[in-house]
């Protein structure tokens, strides 16, 4: 292998024997570290952690405390955990290596000892020392990055929801990891007239923010008439179909016009909309004929448009699949049923409490197993 | 899941068991992306054993059939049980891949 090592790296020698310890040091002088050297255990674990050296080789019998008890102790202080140790001994029973091993060390070579080996196998435990500081680096580098662009992604939410004359509005929006493909948005429009558009980019992190950015920044830049959900739709996919290949975005608008309290809802591959109807006291899964989703390709068909009256009382829901196909330990999924009994449930009216209920009951159902997917939920409760 | 491949009379069938989700579908791309390695026109997806399927894997069945279609190509996913089937109606992809009812009608689709 090759030796890549430099002199900021450093081993640590632990041996009670001059001897031997003059014999390591000889046998490691040419490989390019800096050589440290302890001749008892004590003093080991006191410049292991001070100097924080690349790599241990330590003897296992010495007087005071032995080499086991000096990895015990080093793997259990989180700041010399992760120093590879090689254990060093004359001890050449399966059962004292496996035992060496099982506290925590990487290697074991036994004495009488060839320099060759050491200094190979040295070798090869600080490339790979090295090699895992690289990758932690990088993936706290990556965890960086992907904070900001979840700081940025919450910043294209809407800050808060408007107060509709007769419809009064909740939402909860959580991301399953720190960046998320989930958006919903709300325009206003003349006569009190409002947009609602709720999308959900397949996958999760980097790729799916890029695209939920991408549809707000179209959604937001729309020229044509927002009264007319297919053609919003239809702009929005003639867009990404540039972008998204190979994943794609499920989305559905919905205007509503709050003097007549009608939606007009076009779907491209989302979860179909719930209704909770305060008259029936029965929420239904609203049947909305659909296209595939935005960003595969241009739609050749007439993207269908389903129109709805509320009444009052009534909750009209729309909702992204992270929150149905949310999984309980066994792997079950929480699914629409269930979301339709928590839709109904008695809340006077208030939205928040809606939500609120929907949300408690899906992490009583997920128990300890964590959201692999972001769940988005819109909420609107027409009033008097 | 279990992903298994074979190639009978220029049809390449591509069976697939268990759930093809985020956790799973890299392995199904993968197994989907060598079984079209060379020239095959034909592709079929046994999914009569599949039990789950999400926005991910759909994102693996959806690649094969834009695949199939550069290559003028025909594909057709099989014996989709009413779970599975329910997904593809919601989520419009029965518009952009033929299903058929049963491996046997899928030949014929594919002949």
């Amino acid at each position: 292998m090759e030796n890549k090592n430099t002199a900021t790296e450093s081993i640590l020698l632990v041996d009670d024997n001059p001897t031997n310890l003059q014999v390591l040091f000889q046998t490691l002088d040419g490989i390019g570290c800096k050589l440290l050297i302890a001749k008892n255990g004590e003093i080991a674990i006191s410049i292991a952690d001070k100097a924080l050296p690349d790599l241990i080789l330590l003897d296992i019998m010495m007087p005071g405390i032995d080499g086991y008890e000096v990895c015990r102790q080093l793997k259990s202080n989180a700041a010399t955990s992760g120093i590879p140790v090689i254990f060093l001994s004359a001890l050449g029973d399966t059962e004292d290596k496996v035992k060496g091993l099982q506290l925590g060390a990487v290697d074991y070579i036994t004495k009488p000892f060839q320099p060759d080996e050491v200094i190979a196998r040295v070798n090869t435990h600080l490339t790979i020392h090295r090699l895992k500081r690289e990758v932690e680096s990088q993936k706290d580098q990556l965890e960086h990055e992907l904070e900001v662009v979840s700081a940025v992604q919450r910043k294209l939410l809407p800050k808060q929801l408007p107060v509709i004359d007769g419809f009064k509005l909740a939402v909860h929006y959580e991301t399953s990891r720190y960046a998320g493909g989930d958006y919903y948005d709300i325009i206003e429009l003349p006569d009190n007239c409002w947009g609602f558009l709720m999308a959900d980019a397949e996958g999760h992190s980097a790729p799916a923010a890029v695209l939920m950015a991408m549809t707000c920044a179209l959604f937001r830049s729309y020229p044509g008439s927002a009264a007319d959900p297919a053609e919003v739709l239809h702009y929005l996919n003639e867009h990404l179909c540039k972008v998204a290949d190979p994943s794609f975005m499920t989305a559905l608008y919905a205007y509503y016009d709050a003097n007549t309290q009608t939606m007009r809802i076009a779907r491209a591959g989302h979860p179909l909309p719930m209704i909770f109807s305060h008259s029936d006291k029965k929420a239904i899964e609203l049947p909305c004929p659909g296209v595939y989703p935005l960003g595969i390709e241009p739609y050749e068909i007439e993207i269908p448009v389903t129109e709805t009256k509320l009444e009052q009382g009534d909750r009209f829901l729309i909702y992204t699949d992270g929150l149905t196909e949310r999984f309980d330990m066994g792997g079950k999924t929480y699914g629409e049923a269930r979301l339709l009994r928590l839709l109904a449930t008695d809340s006077a009216d208030d939205p928040r409490g809606v939500i609120s209920a929907i949300m408690a009951d899906v992490v009583q159902f997920a128990g300890e197993r964590p959201a692999d997917d972001d769940q988005a939920l819109l909420l609107g409760i027409v009033q008097p | 899941m279990e992903i298994t491949q074979k190639e009978e009379n220029g049809i390449v069938t591509i069976a697939i068991i268990g759930r093809l989700d985020a956790d799973s579908s890299p392995e199904a791309e993968k197994v989907v992306k060598e079984s079209l390695g060379g020239q095959t026109t034909r592709l079929l997806f046994n999914l009569s054993a599949l039990e789950y399927l999400s926005s991910a894997g759909l994102r693996v069945l959806l690649s094969a059939a834009k695949e199939m279609r550069r290559r003028e190509g025909k594909i057709v996913l099989c014996a989709l049980n009413e779970f599975v089937k329910e997904i593809f109606e919601v989520s419009g992809f029965q518009s952009l891949i033929p299903i058929a009812d049963s491996v046997e009608s899928g030949i014929e689709i594919l002949s």
